[in-house]
């Protein structure tokens, strides 16, 4: 949101509502999936639309701050450098400029897919560049792709996971120890998704959620008003309000499971978004190359190697900066 | 507005002299003070509101005092994060353009902290650089999970006036 259509709203609202909203908001990211804390949190925002507006804006803030410091190379460095540097700029300004006048500098805010504080209270998370794979005690299979989270709540009534952040691939188990029949259930930011048999790929974005069924049939639960079935070979963009089936994809939504990348006619750009989130740092490419396309089956293992083999394949060549900028240039 | 940009001559004409020496005798270089110089005037013309003339020097000092310190602390986050890699075990010299991007960054979030309590920022430092859950925070730095609850709820509120206020 910019600053322009913030101010478009009518009324802002009050200091004590927005404290509330940052109270909701760290109380929910702070605790496990707690089903009673959503409700009543969903029951606070639906009191008054201030209340909505002041909720929208701090997961707005939350998601801003969270990709600007996530965007640093080097968190450590970047907290040692940023109390240092506040201690000697506070002497130096304490010396040399005692006048009492707080300056305060406008900042530019960039939107990436990050959902905040969630990596340390997941049950499984992967950083980036790292897959992995666990066997749940229902016999269902959980991969996690690059940099995600999930929390997973089996009870007698429900088999649910929370996709904090990132893509996860489902095989769904049979659940034999179990007499009721227990839905086994994804939660995303936007929609709920169960999965009745096969294999289905969740994957959360900043602003939707893509649903991918690999195999076997899942279902839409919410937001749609009645249930979506989905199978094998489908696709279908989730977000909040609606649920909107896609066209087929120019990349396989499941192969990252066996470690591969597998494009067709995919924007040279797009691809390279997608390598980069295996990897820190930036990775982009020129301008006058962005539309190039791209089929090909790529190994994830080693993304240093995987762009060499681009190099061969397009007429582009690799620019290291350093370790963590890397950018593709068109072949001279 | 062209009212504005006679205003904006007649402040250079008038002042420029007298501020690049006010500068100088604040920065002791003189190849800075005029940078500083040019960057306040610049500031003014980016300003959508009507400037203010009764005390014009007044004016330019306090708009200038605003540059210095975004100069200051542009400095000495430069300084400490090249510290700081420095002391890592097998860092590599990032390249100037790559380093240009980190101070960039790091520059709008120290812009972003700045007014908070030393113990605020730090609670809110550690959660967002480190990842660290609250209760870490609280033992590391020897306060109670509330104090920390309290830390970041500010720094959080202090980040939504920023972003949000009119």
């Amino acid at each position: 949101m910019s600053r322009a259509s913030a101010q478009a709203h009518e009324g802002q609202p009050s200091a004590q509502i927005v404290k509330q909203a940052i109270q909701w908001s760290m109380r929910l990211n702070s605790q496990g999936y707690n089903p009673r804390l959503h409700q009543q949190c969903e029951q606070w925002r639906t009191e008054h639309a201030d209340h909505e507006c002041a909720w929208q804006r701090i997961q707005t803030l939350n998601g801003e701050l969270n990709s600007r410091f996530k965007t640093l190379p080097d968190s450590g460095a970047a907290l040692e450098a940023l109390e240092n540097s506040a201690q000697c700029l506070g002497r130096r300004q304490a010396l040399k400029l005692l006048s009492g006048l707080m300056i305060v500098g406008s900042s530019t805010w960039v939107t990436r897919e990050v959902m905040p504080w969630q990596q340390w209270r997941a049950d499984y998370a992967t950083q980036v560049g790292q897959r992995s794979r666990y066997q749940l005690p229902d016999g269902t299979a959980l991969q996690l792709n690059t940099d995600s989270a999930v929390d997973h709540d089996f009870n007698a009534e429900h088999r649910l996971i929370t996709l904090n952040r990132g893509e996860i691939l489902v095989a769904c188990g049979a659940d034999p120890q179990s007499t009721a029949r227990r839905p086994l259930l994804v939660q995303s930011r936007h929609g709920l998704f169960e999965g009745i048999n096969g294999r289905f790929v969740v994957r959360q974005y900043q602003d939707h959620t893509r649903l991918s069924v690999l195999e076997g049939q899942s279902i839409i639960r919410s937001p749609a008003a009645s249930p979506i079935s989905v199978s094998a070979g489908q696709h279908y963009r989730v977000t909040a309000q609606q649920a909107v089936r896609l066209p087929a994809l120019n990349m396989d939504a499941g192969a990252w499971a066996e470690g591969l990348i597998v494009t067709r006619d995919m924007r040279l750009k797009d691809f390279l978004t997608e390598v980069g989130s295996y990897r820190h740092g930036h990775l982009g490419c020129a301008d006058d190359i962005a539309d190039l396309r791209l089929s090909g089956v790529f190994r994830l293992e080693d993304t240093d190697k995987l762009l060499t083999v681009v190099t061969q394949t397009l007429p582009v060549r690799l620019q290291y900066r350093t370790r963590w900028w890397v950018s593709l240039q068109r072949q001279a | 507005m062209p009212s504005h940009h006679i205003n904006m001559r007649t402040l250079y004409i008038d002042h420029h002299g007298w501020l690049n020496a006010w500068l100088r005798s604040r920065l002791g270089n003189a190849a800075d003070a005029a940078d500083l110089a040019q960057d306040t005037f610049v500031r003014l013309l980016n300003r959508h509101e009507l400037l203010e003339l009764k005390a014009p020097r007044a004016f330019l000092r306090t708009v200038a005092r605003g540059i210095v310190i975004d100069h200051w602390r542009r400095e000495e986050l430069e300084r400490a994060y090249l510290e700081a890699i420095a002391h890592q075990p097998c860092h590599e010299t990032p390249s100037p353009e790559s380093r240009e991007l980190v101070f960039e960054l790091l520059e709008s979030i120290a812009k972003m902290l700045d007014g908070l309590k030393p113990k605020v920022r730090q609670a809110f430092l550690l959660a967002q650089c480190e990842g660290m859950p609250y209760k870490q925070i609280a033992e590391q730095m020897g306060v109670s999970l509330r104090s920390v609850e309290r830390y970041i709820a500010d720094a959080l509120y202090h980040c939504y006036l920023l972003r949000y206020a009119p």
